[in-house]
């Protein structure tokens, strides 16, 4: 496997001004192609489970495809289906799904990890919940679940209420067997699940030479609540909306506009000018709390457990999650969005509510210079991280990896801009990318967001404070039931504050989703984490866990 | 030679308060255990005051309240802490290598505590003087190094192991330095009786303005002073070289697996040890007690504990280095700094004596 | 060393200024937004057993019996399991169950969580405020009724 594959020199297959040329791509693929199919958003292209990679390479070579953006398995009454979501970094509005249909009765289907690094993960969970098996792929474990679970839940013949044995042997104690070898100069470590510096549960195995780390590799599925599978029972209307704040919850109110681009964009529902603008706004106030928070803890990384910056952080935190308190009605599990629309509007007397966010938001420059006084200008820090936790543009796009961490790599991709949604094209504001590749670089590109998101947010406020009164309409008129036709299937995604949160919904004509699949930014992000820290110290590890600023409720779901 | 304020130490002073005969050797040895008895409680006091002063100290740089509850100032926290901390069930893992095990935290608190027996603490207040007392501090205050390596190694933990090891390495790349950067302290006073090198720096350096300004060294050489500073964050293990705990890597170094009042002791001796380090920087730089209006003793506690808020200060706003920045800052830059320090000192000592 | 310079400068002045951003709880009571959602307040006096509100509940946290002729008999909630998602107050056509501002709750078990009827009538507002004041409903998606006033006693 080679991760810098040679791109071809006109990667423009397809491309016509006004999108992409389906039937280009289609005379591409040639006999490989078996059918198509409609999406809402994109195309499927229907291939033989025998010719995934060479489907996806040509696609990947040819036409330009470099963002393998999720793998979406599922089961229907007559087979099983994997549909890799591709897209082009340049242009993420360039989408195309490779729909993988394999029988019931020998679910087998080539992996794309050797075209996709970033398959690898999606496949080991797609064969963990669904239970497709790839062939080819490196290592086909269950992924989220214990290694003793029984069944694959989102199968349709799982039984719900089988009860499952998980023995103590997935207890033993882990000292037992890792005594060093004879042979061999290395010490094998837990680190996590339970551990001052994964932000979570996470549990990183790995290898040490010394204090240098011979190989890491990253544990999940602590964390996991079935979010996907909750969403599946719940009706489009009003129960999916609480539960995306508890995705990533750290920058809890973007998550919320992940579902509802979707289910908007699935059942063609308007939303109202002035409500895009209060989702616009809250969104990037969100986005700031989850920013801060992330500088507080990567701060907690490198300078250790009393350093006075994270509790700045949080200060900082506070006063947004105050604001977003005011509009809300929570501090972190806002429910706010509904499909249409959102809520409530700004809460009264609306002067009040201005003067406390233009507050906030006139602060910022002294407390960011603080921040850089404190951070960024610090020789330590520099030398702690510059250098340190590289993820080179190349291997970056081979990962999936998107957001902040992306754009620390010098990839220009933000969803805000290139597949706009919101009230976001009609503002002023600029998209942060760093050259530096390494945990220095993520550190700044989050700090200027910070500065982008405050830009977005003072230009909101002046709308909502001339809006004319009147026409301050919260929410279109939304049926109380939604029912899309049958097996629509769409796949859409915005940029949370930790990179590209997508979602599959696949309906079934009745009110409840049939496949709610939900492409989570820090899973494909962490996924990276051996590439960048194998070769590292320790320290440096952590400093690189810290800087991905992964949120395990979204990791694991 | 004798130094002009040499006093008397505070076993001779008990001896002579309570009638002792001091060529007895078995009341010579009771006054000297009494006096040791009333420094280490002292130092013992000062620590515990920590438990409360250290959060009270983090507090104010991240702008929190911190304990206000038990007691005024909830001073009265330290009792609790302490009840809290002793009534804990002392877990001793499997297969730890005992007695290594129970000894570690032994060694780490008492090594610490011995320094304490020849630091001139004003008043006369000062066990013994011996005359090779800088050495004799420096010699036991790197037993806690032993402690280290005991405590990781006997721990039967890999965190604690990795603890235990940087402990030493960094131990060893910072005491050369620290020794090295004394050791022009000792060129300029003539001396390694501690009590002298404290004479030696009362006398006035210059006047500002009406204002008598003593030469401590750390007026005289600031550099050694700041190179001092420096090695001894690295030799207690306060950021930026506090690697060897480094919770967010090795989640708590060699103290992982103690608890209880085994904890207590390791903890209570890495305090005394910012003590001690503390004392050291104060008597080798600072002019030890000496300071106008309040008594000797009362200057020597607040130089003691301003260097402690140093260490806290630095922990507020100073990352931690990497354990192969460590190394090659200590070997490479602080080793031949405080060479030069140490030859440079030797020359203008020399041209001027 | 500039940089470590001032960063130990800019926490310095923070020691300093004396300026602290954590309250005392619970002597300092904090101040919650007038929207904030907490335990909820139900009047079985104003409800109208419509079982909306059970419909809508994301995760089943309310539970309805009611008896043949569809009277209600009992109206528990799990505060414990509950979301605090107030789709249930969003629903509601005669504002019989509302989410007070009040987050303190306590219990021995997890069982003591699930609120019945009356204990769900004695839930105490929040500084006595009423936050359906300050929370205007966008009732148009929901029903065209329960305007007027609301006794909760």
């Amino acid at each position: 496997m080679s991760l810098e594959e040679p791109r071809d020199a006109k990667p423009e297959i397809g491309v016509t001004d006004d999108g992409l040329d389906y039937d280009a791509l289609a005379a591409l693929l040639g006999d490989t192609l078996l059918d198509r199919e409609d999406h809402v958003t994109t195309e499927g292209f229907v291939v033989r489970p025998d010719d995934v990679q060479d489907a996806l390479r040509t696609l990947k070579q040819e036409a330009g495809f470099d963002h393998c953006s999720c793998v979406t398995a599922q089961e229907y009454q007559d087979r099983y289906e994997s549909i890799y979501h591709l897209k082009k970094y340049d242009d993420p509005t360039h989408e195309l799904s490779v729909v993988v249909p394999t029988s019931r009765d020998d679910p087998v289907s080539q992996s794309a990890n050797d075209v996709y690094r970033t398959a690898d993960w999606h496949e080991r969970e797609a064969y963990d919940l669904v239970g497709i098996e790839y062939e080819d792929h490196p290592d086909m474990r269950r992924i989220l679940l214990p290694e003793t679970w029984q069944g694959h839940p989102l199968g349709r013949d799982y039984d719900q209420t089988q009860p499952q044995v998980v023995t103590l042997r997935e207890h033993a104690n882990p000292l037992q067997e890792d005594h060093m070898a004879d042979d061999t100069d290395t010490m094998f470590i837990n680190v996590g699940p339970h551990h001052p510096a994964t932000h979570g549960v996470l549990h990183l195995k790995t290898v040490l030479d010394g204090e240098q780390v011979a190989d890491v590799e990253p544990d999940i599925g602590y964390l996991h609540r079935c979010e996907e599978q909750l969403c599946q029972q719940c009706t489009y209307r009003h129960q999916i909306m609480p539960y995306p704040d508890r995705w990533d919850y750290t920058a809890n109110l973007i998550n919320e506009w992940s579902y509802a681009r979707a289910a908007e964009t699935l059942a063609d529902i308007d939303v109202p000018e002035y409500a895009q603008v209060l989702r616009t706004m809250s969104a990037e106030l969100s986005r700031m709390a989850g920013h801060f928070l992330a500088l507080g803890t990567f701060a907690l990384d490198v300078y250790g457990e009393f350093t006075a910056i994270f509790q700045y952080a949080f200060r900082d935190r506070e006063i947004a999650q105050d604001i977003l308190e005011d509009l809300t009605g929570q501090r972190m599990m806002h429910n706010y969005f509904r499909l249409g629309g959102v809520v409530w509007d700004l809460p009264n007397p609306r002067e009040e509510f201005f003067e406390k966010t233009r507050d906030f938001l006139d602060d910022l420059p002294a407390k960011l210079d603080e921040y850089h006084d404190m951070i960024t200008s610090n020789e330590i820090f520099q030398v702690r991280c510059v250098n340190t936790g590289v993820l080179e543009p190349d291997v970056a796009k081979e990962y999936g990896a998107t957001g902040p961490v992306a754009r620390g790599s010098g990839i220009d991709y933000d969803l805000r801009r290139d597949d706009p949604y919101g009230y976001y094209p009609e503002l002023d504001w600029d998209v942060v990318t760093e050259d530096g590749c390494d945990n220095y670089a993520r550190v700044l590109v989050r700090m200027q967001e910070v500065e982008e998101s405050a830009k977005i947010v003072e230009q909101c406020l002046d709308l909502l404070e001339d809006w004319p009164e009147d026409e301050r309409t919260l929410q279109s008129n939304v049926p109380r039931t939604i029912k899309p036709e049958p097996d629509t299937e769409i796949y859409s995604a915005i940029e949370n504050a930790k990179g590209e949160l997508g979602i599959y919904i696949r309906s079934d004509g009745t009110d409840k989703p049939a496949r709610f699949k939900i492409r989570s930014p820090s899973f494909s992000n962490l996924q990276a984490l051996p590439e960048m820290s194998n070769g590292e110290y320790v320290a440096d590890l952590i400093a690189t866990l810290g800087s991905l600023d992964i949120i395990l409720g979204e990791v694991d779901r | 030679m004798t130094g002009p304020l040499q006093a008397t130490t505070l076993p001779e002073t008990l001896s002579g308060l309570l009638g002792l005969n001091t060529n007895d050797p078995l009341q010579w040895f009771l006054a000297a255990l009494i006096a040791s008895a009333l420094v280490g409680t002292l130092m013992l006091t000062n620590t515990a005051l920590v438990i409360w002063a250290k959060r009270k100290i983090t507090a104010a740089f991240t702008d929190r309240i911190a304990i206000n509850r038990v007691g005024p100032f909830g001073l009265l926290i330290i009792v609790a802490d302490a009840v809290r901390l002793l009534s804990k069930e002392l877990i001793v893992p499997d297969e730890v290598d005992r007695p290594a095990y129970d000894l570690a935290p032994l060694v780490l608190a008492s090594s610490a505590l011995l320094g304490f027996a020849v630091i001139p603490m004003g008043n006369g207040i000062q066990i013994a003087d011996p005359e090779t007392g800088l050495a004799y501090v420096f010699a036991v205050a790197s037993l806690a190094s032993l402690g280290l390596v005991m405590a990781g190694y006997a721990s039967n933990n890999k965190y604690s192991f990795l603890g235990s090891l940087r402990a030493v390495a960094q131990n060893l790349a910072y005491e050369i330095p620290l020794v090295l950067t004394g050791v022009s302290v000792v060129i300029f006073a003539g001396t390694l009786r501690l009590s002298e090198i404290v004479a030696a720096q009362s006398e006035t350096l210059f006047t500002l303005g009406g204002l008598a300004i003593p030469s401590w060294y750390a007026f005289v050489n600031p550099f050694a002073f700041v190179l001092f500073m420096a090695a001894n964050l690295a030799e207690v293990g306060r950021n930026p070289f506090d690697i060897p705990e480094a919770p967010n890597e090795i989640v708590a170094g060699y103290m992982t697996e103690y608890s209880s009042v085994y904890f207590v002791l390791l903890y209570l001796g890495e305090f005394i040890h910012v003590f001690l380090g503390a004392a050291i920087v104060t008597t080798l730089f600072l002019g030890g007690p000496a300071g106008p209006v309040l008594p000797g003793i009362v200057w020597f506690l607040i130089k003691i504990w301003a260097v402690f808020l140093f260490t806290q200060w630095t922990r507020s706003a100073v990352p931690r280095v990497r354990i192969d920045q460590l190394i090659e800052i200590g070997w490479k830059g602080m080793l031949v700094l405080s060479i030069a320090n140490l030859v440079l000192t030797a020359v203008i000592v020399g041209v001027l004596v | 060393m500039i940089g470590i310079l001032k960063g130990m400068a800019t926490t310095m002045k923070h020691a300093l200024d004396g300026e602290t951003f954590t309250v005392e709880y619970p002597d300092t009571a904090p101040d919650v937004s007038p929207r904030f959602r907490g335990v909820h307040k139900f009047s079985q006096e104003r409800c109208i057993w419509c079982r909306q509100c059970e419909n809508v509940c994301p995760n089943d946290t309310i539970q309805i019996v009611t008896d043949e002729q569809r009277n209600g008999e009992q109206y528990n909630l799990h505060i414990g399991q509950c979301i605090y998602c107030r789709l249930c107050e969003e629903v509601c056509p005669v504002d019989a169950i509302l989410l007070t501002q009040n987050f303190e709750f306590t219990a021995d078990t997890k069982d003591e969580l699930a609120y019945n009827k009356e204990q769900l009538k004695n839930v105490p507002w929040y500084k006595d405020i009423d936050p359906l004041e300050s929370r205007e409903p966008d009732r148009g998606a929901w029903i065209g009724e329960g305007e007027g006033e609301i006794d909760y006693q």
